[in-house]
């Protein structure tokens, strides 16, 4: 018998605010000590009341116009029970009865195709402390600079049936994500983070199997791996009767490739949600809902077609609008340059290099793009040459205030126009070395890239080199 | 209402009742439920969606980050901390 895996996703993306969901302490807690940013209300002590950080309703607006949601004009927070010392309030406050978003759809592409994945509801929630359990054998350590920093969490339907598709989802959720600028979306950094729920049923049927629930993955390679072996788990429970499946909540061992089961899986009644009293009703009005929507950026498609009526092959598009950071960089420097072709090649090659070179992603550029199209400038225009061009690059990740004009000629980087100059050098460097010259003139061309190293040395790389070439071979031609 | 889902509830809401306190709860949940019953039977298909019982609506607050307290003054009374964490009983999931 034929079997399909039937996958939803609940994905929790940490929104790049500055400051808490209901409080005014800093969302951002990398790299200082436990329990630097907290107060009383994050702390969950008795009295205090929460005030709604109006950037966290803007981003999750924001996140579900991207997603094609609905977004609901007024939309409630609501306690969920959750007793466990990361969260001290014994509650999370969070969205259940009206979210913020839902109703919405992704897109995706993989090899089998488009297809569309339906989204059940974002809501807008607080997320845990942090507990620590190896300082001491006795005692548990709690840190809650993270309590209360923002979230949204995308509840798919279960329209996700491959390893593939669900690393198409999530790449397309992150992009769209990144696109808005409402959050880092990085697994890695913990930023965003998936709990993957999966069934098993014969192909053809209308009716689910036992749900497994995997939770807080946090890398794609990771969330693929589990994907397959909790689908050959199932099938093979029901077709050997290995086990009997239970609906339940499962860990994933990476390391050991295999899932664990830790608890049977609880139900939205067990968490006993009921409206929050302390957090009145958002309700959104037209200005407000105006404003967000007019915030939006193009879609990465609409770059996309843009790019390629600029000229740039339907790859080069695809690689800029891929990232919102280097579609931003690539269209500054455009904008200065007005050489699509070459602001694209430059982006795509030497500004990736360079990241690539510090191990950062596209969404640490902070490169300046209008330097960028300044120093495409100097190359277009003969002022500097490639190879410098490519060393001002290097220095313009250094310092992104630099100038790279000013920069080119304080460092002596500026090509020489004095033809006079070249001569000079090109009549030394023959001189120097009569036996490459011999050579060349023997029929050795090879040869000819000794000299040619030793002119651009002296000339400091300040000469475009088709001309050095030019000159330094008609140079020993009348010799 | 049953013996079951009263079980679980205890379990989850971390009490210990009394074989009477039991009682207590199982016949008033059993109240609760023909009241609802009686709601259920309203029809609600064109009535606009309520959710809160006042014409209220939250203030909100700027993005602005504020600190407003040391650690150490909120870790005063804490019964025990460490390295600048609160200590609580040993927890494993």
């Amino acid at each position: 018998m034929n079997y399909e895996t039937v996958i939803g996703l609940e994905v929790h993306v940490e929104l790049a605010t500055n400051s808490k969901i209901f409080c005014s302490c800093s969302a951002h807690s990398f790299g200082t000590d436990p329990n630097e940013h907290v107060c009383p209300a994050c702390c969950g002590m008795p009295g205090m009341l929460p005030v709604v950080n109006k950037r966290v309703v803007d981003f999750g607006m924001k996140a579900g116009m991207m997603l094609n949601c609905d977004i609901n004009r007024v939309t409630t927070f609501d306690k969920k029970s959750y007793y466990y010392p990361d969260l001290p309030a014994a509650y999370q406050t969070t969205q259940w009865f009206a979210p913020v978003a839902v109703n919405g759809l992704v897109e995706i592409e993989t090899s089998k195709g488009k297809k569309g994945v339906r989204i059940k509801q974002i809501h807008m929630e607080e997320d845990a402390g942090k507990l620590v359990h190896d300082i001491r054998e006795d005692t548990t350590h709690v840190d809650f600079n993270r309590t209360s920093v923002p979230l949204i969490e995308i509840v798919s339907q279960p329209d996700l049936s491959s390893a593939e598709e669900v690393e198409a989802y999530l790449e397309r959720l992150k992009t769209l994500l990144r696109y808005a600028k409402v959050a880092e979306c990085e697994m890695a950094h913990g930023t965003m983070r998936c709990d993957v729920n999966l069934s098993v049923r014969p192909e053809g049927s209308d009716k689910l199997g036992v749900r497994a629930e995997m939770k807080n993955m946090n890398s794609i390679e990771a969330i693929k791996r589990a994907i397959e072996y909790e689908t050959a788990r199932h099938i093979d429970a029901i077709e050997n009767g290995t086990e009997v499946l239970r609906q339940e909540t499962r860990r994933w061992d990476d390391i050991k490739g295999k899932s664990y089961a830790m608890r049977t899986k609880e139900t939205a009644g067990d968490y006993r949600y009921f409206p929050d009293p302390n957090v009145m009703p958002v309700v959104i009005d037209d200005e407000w809902f105006d404003s967000v929507k007019d915030s939006l950026p193009e879609f990465p498609e609409v770059k996309r077609e843009k790019y390629i009526s600029l000229g740039l092959s339907e790859y080069d598009a695809t690689r800029l609008a891929d990232s919102i950071a280097i579609a931003e960089c690539f269209e500054d420097a455009f904008k200065v340059c007005n050489n699509a072709k070459e602001a694209a090649n430059w982006v795509i090659s030497d500004v990736t290099r360079v990241l690539n070179a510090k191990g950062m992603t596209y969404e640490q550029l902070t490169l300046s793009g209008k330097a960028l199209g300044e120093l495409i400038n100097l190359v277009l225009d003969s002022k500097v040459s490639r190879a410098n061009a490519k060393k001002i690059l290097d220095a313009l990740f250094e310092d992104e205030s630099l100038d790279p004009v000013k920069y080119a000629e304080e460092n002596d980087l500026v090509m020489s126009n004095d033809t006079g100059l070249v001569d000079k050098v090109i009549a030394e460097v023959i001189a120097s070395d009569p036996k490459a010259v011999a050579d060349f003139k023997g029929g050795k061309e090879k040869a000819i890239m000794a000299l040619f190293g030793k002119c651009m040395k002296q000339l400091k790389g300040n000469v475009d080199p088709q001309t050095l070439r030019t000159m330094l071979i008609e140079a020993i031609n009348k010799l | 209402m049953d013996r079951e889902t009263l079980r679980r509830l205890e379990l989850l809401n971390q009490l210990k009742l009394t074989e009477d306190e039991k009682q207590d709860v199982l016949s008033f949940f059993e109240l609760r439920e023909g009241e609802h019953k009686c709601l259920e039977a309203i029809d609600t298909e064109n009535t606009e969606r309520m959710v809160h019982v006042l014409p209220v609506m939250t203030v909100v607050r700027e993005d602005k980050v504020v600190k407003t307290f040391e650690r150490e003054d909120l870790q005063r009374q804490a019964p025990e901390t460490d390295e600048g964490y609160w200590c609580v009983p040993k927890v494993m999931e």
